[in-house]
């Protein structure tokens, strides 16, 4: 998954990307309006965590703007305003979710993987694919009930398949949304980690369409309904 | 005039012109009274002067008898003894003293009013009052009277002096009571003026208190040329005054923003390992937050009586709201039903609306379990228009005993709900500000029911 971070404050913005690239995440990063706005306008990122309070133009515009343009990926509101008209001004800009500052790293993330998991039509934080399952709240992975432990790239990958179940994904949407922009993409690395995690979880769950790009089938949540 | 520094106005005018009234009124009267007693004397003595000519007439007529006789002037007054009207008539020339009088006298002298004829020069008249028999008061008149070979002559001729000042002192009588009479009239005219002449003034504090009071944001009204410039003056310092107001909130709330995000950095670092200094950390962060969200808070509340005159429609408000929460809320499956009387308005500012409201509806989504209602209609308290806005869940509802601890500041009643635990008592704060109030209590539903009573407006 690949996320997009617009906070001008340096500190929170390296703090807020540390959290979120150890959470699994492909973070890219951005300190001003026209940058985010560039960025979330030229990317195809799966969530955006964007502060409201940015020099130049603010997130309100910037949000405006995406949503104007098209561009419907979920967006994560951070603000140190809190009233309710701030916050009815950002869902009616078109957010999706709102956090007001200072809140918990947790916090953050627990809304992010909500956002995901609603934005790929999921219900519940769990996903699941024959006897393979992903808990989105704690990054485990188990086969059978038995957990498997994958590196953060194999988990990055594993996720995004599984989050966007039932449809096939080509190599090309899969580097844009693993990496992020200074990643080295011409690398053949997803072919690797392909491989690693059929040896890791079963040949059986990431099937390869000649030509298209990969596909995990057969996934159902836990509750049994998928999106 | 030193007494009356830091008086009213109204007080200086009535005072100075009751003073100078009062002193001209004074004035005029000595002036009105001498000059009457000035010519009563006069008239006084002309009559005296007939009655002297009368006896020289009669001296220089030879008579029937060929005497030279000069006896009755045909006035009865002077054969009264002591009537206080004499004549005298006697020769000065001669040895033998030639004197006559009249029979009031009774043989008493009138006084002299001249030396004797040797040490002056003869001729003219002269008049003086005099202290006569019974030493009562004469105005007398003297005349000398040359007939040449016949003799000089002076006569003299009294008249009682008190006709004179009692004359006077019936026209003082007469003059005192006018002027007394004038006197009140100015009075009262002068203070009808002052409380004319000044009403503009009256009608200015009268302004500035409403303003004051926050029924008006402005002085407003038709004032006369010297006080409009005040007014416009006053409106001015109004207006400068809400600017720093309005400057000032938007530095504390600026400040406030401002602080939270290093607050957020510091908080997220310390969220690492539990060892006991991370653990202050957080928790002094945590106080510095909800202190931050209470002046934040203040700061709003206190600018809200510059906020006058501004109406909110509710319906759009609701709706934005609603909206907002079905997005919050959306994992939820929250019915969120919405009925707003049609045109209802809010006196007041949209934010504070929406923030009491939204702080309402919150708690409701926070605590329901399938459904939320808010219900905005219209009622009357005397002639003062009320918008109530009901809010009511299906949650597990608030017993009587937490419903007041729900409203104090800072309280949560379940320390699981995310919250800082401001929202009631900011919903209070604000109501209360706008002369509103909350009232908890239990929804039909079969959770609980928080009812918001605010000053509305019909449809326009």
């Amino acid at each position: 998954m690949r996320l997009l971070l617009v906070e001008d404050d340096k500190d929170l913005n390296r703090q807020i990307a540390a959290a979120l690239v150890d959470a699994g995440y492909a973070v890219d990063k951005a300190f001003d309006g026209e940058e985010g706005q560039f960025l979330g306008e030229t990317e195809p990122y799966d969530a955006v965590v964007l502060d409201l309070g940015l020099p130049g133009l603010d997130g309100v515009s910037v949000l405006t703007n995406w949503r104007r343009a098209g561009h419907k990926m979920p967006v994560l509101i951070l603000t140190a305003r809190d009233r309710w008209s701030d916050k009815v001004q950002g869902f009616d800009a078109g957010a999706d979710d709102y956090l007001a500052k200072p809140f918990h790293m947790e916090e953050l993330l627990a809304r992010l993987r909500a956002l995901l998991r609603r934005a790929a039509g999921h219900a519940t934080s769990e996903l699941v694919s024959g006897s393979v399952r992903l808990d989105t709240r704690s990054g485990r992975v188990s086969v059978d009930g038995a957990v498997v432990k994958l590196t953060s790239h194999e988990y990055r990958l594993l996720s995004y398949l599984m989050h966007q179940s039932g449809r096939v994904v080509s190599r090309g949407e899969l580097t844009e949304h693993l990496y992020d922009q200074d990643f080295d993409r011409d690398s053949n690395t997803i072919e690797v980690f392909v491989g690693r995690l059929r040896k890791k979880l079963g040949v059986d769950l990431i099937q390869t369409v000649r030509g298209l790009g990969y596909l995990v089938e057969g996934v159902g949540e836990k509750a049994g309904a998928s999106g | 005039m030193q007494i009356l520094a830091g008086r009213s106005i109204a007080v200086r005018l009535a005072v100075s012109s009751l003073f100078w009234s009062g002193v001209v009124l004074l004035v005029a009267g000595l002036i009105l009274s001498t000059l009457y007693l000035r010519a009563t004397e006069r008239s006084f003595d002309e009559r005296l002067l007939v009655y002297a000519n009368d006896l020289a007439a009669d001296l220089v007529t030879p008579t029937d008898s060929g005497t030279r006789d000069a006896g009755s002037l045909g006035d009865p007054r002077f054969e009264i003894p002591l009537s206080g009207w004499y004549w005298q008539l006697g020769r000065v020339d001669a040895a033998t003293r030639d004197l006559r009088s009249s029979r009031s006298l009774l043989g008493n002298p009138l006084p002299t009013l001249a030396p004797p004829v040797a040490d002056r020069p003869f001729g003219g008249i002269r008049k003086e009052s005099v202290v006569g028999p019974e030493d009562r008061l004469l105005r007398l008149i003297e005349r000398d009277i040359d007939l040449g070979e016949d003799g000089r002559f002076v006569v003299r001729v009294a008249g009682p002096a008190d006709e004179i000042s009692s004359a006077v002192r019936r026209f003082v009588l007469a003059l005192i009571l006018t002027f007394l009479l004038l006197g009140v009239g100015l009075g009262v005219s002068t203070l009808l003026q002052i409380r004319f002449g000044l009403r503009p003034l009256s009608d200015l504090r009268g302004a500035v208190s409403a303003v004051r009071r926050g029924e008006a944001d402005r002085i407003s009204g038709n004032y006369p040329g010297d006080v409009a410039p005040l007014a416009e003056e006053l409106n001015l310092l109004l207006e400068a005054n809400r600017e720093i107001l309005e400057r000032a909130r938007t530095q504390v709330g600026n400040l406030a923003h401002a602080l939270k995000t290093p607050l957020s950095v510091i908080v997220n670092e310390a969220d690492g390992p539990t060892v006991e200094l991370s653990v202050r950390v957080r928790e002094q962060a945590m106080l510095m937050r909800v202190q931050i969200e209470h002046y934040l808070q203040r700061a709003r509340t206190a600018a809200l009586a510059g906020t006058l005159g501004s109406v909110t429609d509710a319906a759009p408000v609701i709706e934005a709201l609603a909206r907002t929460f079905g997005k919050i809320f959306q994992d939820r499956d929250l019915a969120i039903e919405v009925s707003v009387a049609s045109g209802a308005r809010f006196r007041g500012e949209r934010q504070d609306f929406e923030e009491m409201v939204g702080n309402l509806v919150d708690n409701a989504c926070k605590w329901a379990v399938s459904r939320v209602r808010i219900r905005v209609d219209l009622g009357e308290d005397g002639d003062r228009n009320i918008l109530r806005v009901v809010i009511e869940d299906d949650g597990p509802g608030l017993p009587e005993g937490a419903r007041a601890v729900a409203l104090k500041r800072g309280r949560r009643l379940d320390e699981t709900k995310p919250g800082s635990g401001l929202g009631l008592s900011i919903v209070v704060e604000l109501a209360g500000h706008y002369g509103g109030s909350l009232r908890l209590g239990s929804s039909r539903l079969g959770g609980a029911q928080a009812e918001l009573a605010l000053p509305g407006l019909g449809p326009a």
